[in-house]
């Protein structure tokens, strides 16, 4: 079976970056994320919250793999299983009981890439990968000095309060990417280094804003028309309000 | 997005349809795709067999890849905007309303 190259190069990319030392999680703590996520697809009390109506009315304890503390095993777990039913009042909570809002973006964005890369190679037919080997190294701990109030419950680096410090992540870096701001740009750009591992990867799955808005040509085997319905497809699989 | 292929196309394209009757969207091979998202995100082995081959027997193999690929994008993609808890922009919202309505998206915010 022959996956498109660039998108075969983007994925490879992606995987082997998620063991690189980030800005908030070492390189053997992103693949413990790894790892964990996988795992909370077979975690009992993950399969009972999902079926009751209130995920709280569920009690117990998460299956977990020992690696990660328990917020952290608690934000994976519910990301992976029921991010449809998140709500801010549970992400304050996991900030309460010790993350940190720059970890808590890190892991997510490393949670969405291993659920991108994991159901795109299970739905084209593939083997799983095996995990990403860990680089040592210490995280770089730099936060957006533009970063404030996002438009969703965490903070964000915003196009108009960017500083000089702070990386073009919506324009010109590393490259004319044209990410031009939208609410779902900002969501991981508390942390750049993983707002631009994201794109760089969702861009070759799905197609780039340019590319999107494109409507004379098709950049890809399926349509303009097949791949927004598959978009909203799944974002209603999801329930996915945005 | 999808409206809007249908306007640069002009072509009709029913929103409704994506989750309700996949005969009646008037996209192409519509019904082949959506059970292959069904069954990709479902996780369900037989079911994604048989989808997969029924993509490939209708679109060819490199459209299951780049069906597959927007598929795993948006299961990650979904993840990062419930996460993060971020609203609809306010234009995409007024552009939306109507089918939002037909759908009854607005229900989905309900978490705590």
């Amino acid at each position: 079976m022959q996956v498109r190259s660039d998108l075969a190069i983007a994925q490879q990319r992606a995987w082997a970056a998620i063991g690189e030392p980030g800005t908030w999680w070492s390189g053997a703590d992103r693949v413990a994320i790894v790892a964990e996520t996988r795992h909370a697809a077979t975690c009992a009390l993950c399969a009972a919250r999902r079926q009751a109506i209130s995920y709280a009315s569920v009690g117990g304890e998460h299956q977990v793999l020992g690696v990660l503390a328990p917020v952290a095993v608690e934000a994976v777990h519910r990301i992976r299983t029921d991010a449809g039913r998140l709500g801010e009042s549970w992400y304050r909570r996991l900030l309460a009981q010790g993350l940190s809002e720059e970890q808590y973006i890190e892991l997510l964005s490393v949670v969405a890439m291993v659920v991108a890369v994991d159901t795109f190679r299970h739905a084209a037919g593939l083997e799983p990968w095996p995990l990403p080997a860990a680089v040592a190294g210490e995280p770089t701990r730099v936060r957006p000095q533009g970063a404030g109030p996002g438009p969703g419950w965490t903070c964000a680096l915003a196009p108009e309060d960017r500083t000089d410090a702070d990386p073009d992540l919506y324009r010109d870096n590393p490259g004319p990417r044209e990410r031009y701001g939208a609410n779902i740009h900002r969501a991981l750009s508390l942390v750049p280094r993983s707002m631009i591992h994201w794109w760089d990867m969702l861009e070759c799955m799905y197609q780039s804003s340019a590319q999107m808005r494109d409507f004379g040509r098709e950049y890809r085997a399926v349509t303009h028309p097949q791949i927004e319905m598959l978009a909203a497809r799944v974002a209603a699989l999801n329930q996915c309000h945005y | 997005m999808l409206r809007a292929s249908g306007q640069a196309t002009d072509r009709q394209f029913s929103l409704s349809g994506v989750l309700a009757d996949a005969a009646t969207t008037g996209v192409d091979a519509a019904a082949e795709l959506i059970a292959f998202a069904d069954a990709a995100i479902a996780a369900d082995p037989a079911a994604l067999d048989h989808a997969r081959t029924r993509v490939v027997s209708v679109l060819g193999e490199a459209a299951m890849i780049d069906a597959a690929a927007v598929i795993a994008g948006f299961n990650g993609i979904t993840r990062i905007a419930d996460a993060t808890g971020i609203p609809l922009e306010p234009q995409k919202a007024e552009q939306t309303a109507d089918f939002r309505a037909e759908l009854n998206l607005d229900r989905l915010r309900t978490g705590g």
